[in-house]
């Protein structure tokens, strides 16, 4: 069954009177449970589609319907909250809160929840323990290996346990055996039954996937 | 984890920014604090001078004849028999509902007498209690001494000049000799042409045994409203025009609105300075955390979310800023005030003043992190995470 149902979405950035056309008409399903890489050179596109199905960033045309929702149909507010049950992001450039422990970052999803302190805790330590950290939970992000740094982001991206865990370039900063890790990593999350999309430019990432979608120059190319 | 440890976090982490912003506001909040309380000090410091020295109110005989002026009330005519006020009409002053607010009674009965000394000429002459009369009168200086026996004259300094007579010289007035105990330094009133003698001498030399032409009397009004004063006076002295002197009021009155208005003016200015360092310091904080709103967007954070954060920083901020301002206001008005005022004034510690300091740099702190707030609240994620 699809989980995410993309048909005609095209954006166009108007930038100083520039006209970039990001994506043209790109048309896609993804079931729920794949593994799926969206793979382009940089400036292809993926990172945009990554943000439209993410619900960050309105397609200039065509819907987009995650859990057979209409994302752009929905409010400004309503989208936030749909973000904050549906999707964990894993960003580029890790985007770990410099001031907050590994814990902390964690827990941040669960801020906005009404859960009480002790269920957020033993949530972001679960979240924690499925990324191999606990034991490094208290440290700041500076105090953390790249590598470490990237499996706090994913504590944080599946803390809150959605469904679909969106990555932006998941391995960019990392060396090989690092970014093997990470990739092992997500795919384990898979087998627990999450749906995952990466965007990568890596090739290497293609062997840990169920299926590469390529993008070039805003269109889908196979 | 809560939306307030986010904004506890970030102030740990951006001290030096948030000491600026508490220091801006709490300079602004010191300098309204400390007007206001030298301001109040200085209201009560007039007030209380001008209860104290000098009558008023004033009670005259109901009268309709020519009146002759002194200091500035209106006398009934000295030169003619009117209905005078009597001696037995002091007590009932005393008997008053605010009789308490009464300081100084100071009866007096005037006329007109032919004075002689080395040079002569008609005057006015005085009856006065003088103990009553110093104390209500302390700006008079006296060359000599006020007269404290029988058969002593005070002498106004322009009468002094006329009749050409010093401390000490003989006096006849109205074939009755007196010695001049003492002569008033210039006052630039009437009273420099004035003959003071004691009350019961001046009934003597008028043949008006037991009368008053007027009684003056000081009030204290600091809290009392002297129209009240004036209405129960009024009631137990039927037949005498008791008045207060507006005068004196209206110049209490113009004097503290002047001080109320430069404060008020100076007090917007500092406000409006300590509400451009919270907005610029803001600004600049969601600036910098631009990324980290985007986070804070992307992971499901509302817009009312970040404005809170924002919002309360802005509060917990401005709350220090105001509490350390009203204390760091309240001891420079301490210890300044008696320069400012020149005068021993009294600053209150008045916790109603505290709340209005905090509140106060709350609302401006809060008024002027408004837009700031909205700003990072209407952060593009996409843009702010560089998806764009």
């Amino acid at each position: 069954m699809a989980l995410i149902d993309i048909r005609g979405v095209s954006k166009t950035y108007n930038s100083n009177g520039c006209v970039v056309q990001a994506l043209k008409g790109i048309d896609l399903s993804i079931d729920e449970g794949e593994l799926v890489a969206m793979m382009g050179p940089s400036g292809s596109g993926k990172s945009t589609l990554l943000s439209i199905l993410g619900a960050m960033n309105p397609p200039t045309t065509g819907t987009v319907l995650v859990d057979g929702i209409d994302l752009y149909g929905l409010s400004v507010e309503k989208r936030a909250d749909f973000r904050h049950e549906y999707i964990g992001f894993v960003f580029q450039q890790l985007q770990l809160i410099p001031y907050l422990t590994a814990v902390e970052n964690v827990l941040l999803p669960l801020a906005i929840s009404k859960r009480p302190h002790r269920e957020q805790e033993a949530m972001a330590f679960r979240a924690l323990g499925r990324v191999g950290l606990v034991d490094k939970a208290r440290r700041l992000p500076n105090q953390l290996s790249g590598g470490e740094q990237e499996r706090v982001a994913v504590a944080r991206a599946i803390v809150n346990e959605p469904p679909l865990i969106l990555a932006d370039e998941p391995t960019g900063n990392l060396d090989t055996q690092t970014g093997e890790e990470v990739m092992r990593l997500f795919q384990s999350l898979n087998e627990d039954g999450l749906t995952i999309v990466l965007a990568t430019h890596n090739p290497e990432n293609t062997r840990y996937v169920g299926r590469t979608i390529r993008i070039r120059d805003g269109r889908i190319a196979s | 984890m809560r939306l307030a440890d986010i904004s506890f976090n970030n102030l740990r982490r951006r001290k030096s920014k948030m000491v600026f912003v508490i220091l801006g506001l709490a300079i602004g909040v010191a300098t309204v604090v400390a007007l206001f309380s030298i301001t109040a000090a200085m209201r009560d410091d007039l007030q209380d001078k001008i209860d104290q020295f000098g009558a008023n109110i004033v009670i005259v005989p109901q009268a309709r004849e020519l009146s002759l002026s002194y200091g500035n009330i209106a006398v009934s005519g000295v030169s003619y028999d009117v209905k005078e006020l009597s001696q037995e009409d002091v007590p009932k002053i005393k008997t008053i509902a605010f009789s308490g607010n009464i300081a100084t009674i100071a009866p007096k009965l005037l006329g007109a007498v032919q004075a002689k000394g080395a040079g002569e000429s008609r005057a006015l002459l005085v009856g006065v209690d003088f103990p009553a009369e110093l104390r209500m009168k302390k700006w008079w200086e006296i060359n000599g001494a006020a007269p404290s026996r029988e058969g002593e004259i005070l002498l106004g300094s322009r009468a002094a000049g006329v009749l050409m007579s010093r401390p000490g010289d003989s006096l006849t007035i109205d074939g009755r000799k007196f010695t001049v105990s003492g002569v008033l330094k210039e006052t630039g009133s009437q009273e420099d042409s004035v003959l003071y003698v004691e009350l019961s001498a001046a009934q003597a030399l008028l043949g008006k045994p037991g009368k008053l032409s007027l009684i003056e009397v000081s009030a204290l009004c600091k809290a009392c409203p002297i129209e009240d004063i004036v209405g129960q006076l009024s009631g137990v002295l039927p037949n005498a025009k008791v008045s207060a002197l507006q005068q004196a009021w209206k110049a209490r009155r113009q004097t503290v609105d002047q001080l109320t208005n430069f404060s008020l003016a100076v007090s917007a200015v500092v406000l409006a300075i300590g509400a451009m360092i919270v907005l610029t310091t803001m600004m600049s904080s969601v600036k910098e955390r631009t990324r980290e709103i985007g986070i804070f967007r992307a992971i499901g954070f509302r817009r009312t979310h970040i404005a809170r954060i924002i919002l309360l920083e802005a509060l917990v901020v401005s709350v220090v800023g105001g509490v350390l301002g009203w204390l760091a206001g309240m001891i420079a008005s301490s210890l300044t005030a008696p320069y400012v005022a020149q005068a021993a004034v009294t600053v209150n510690w008045n916790p109603a003043l505290a709340a209005l300091a905090v509140g106060l740099s709350a609302m401006v702190g809060l008024g002027s992190s408004i837009y700031p707030a909205m700003q990072a609240a209407n952060l593009d994620p996409a843009e702010a995470l560089r998806f764009i």
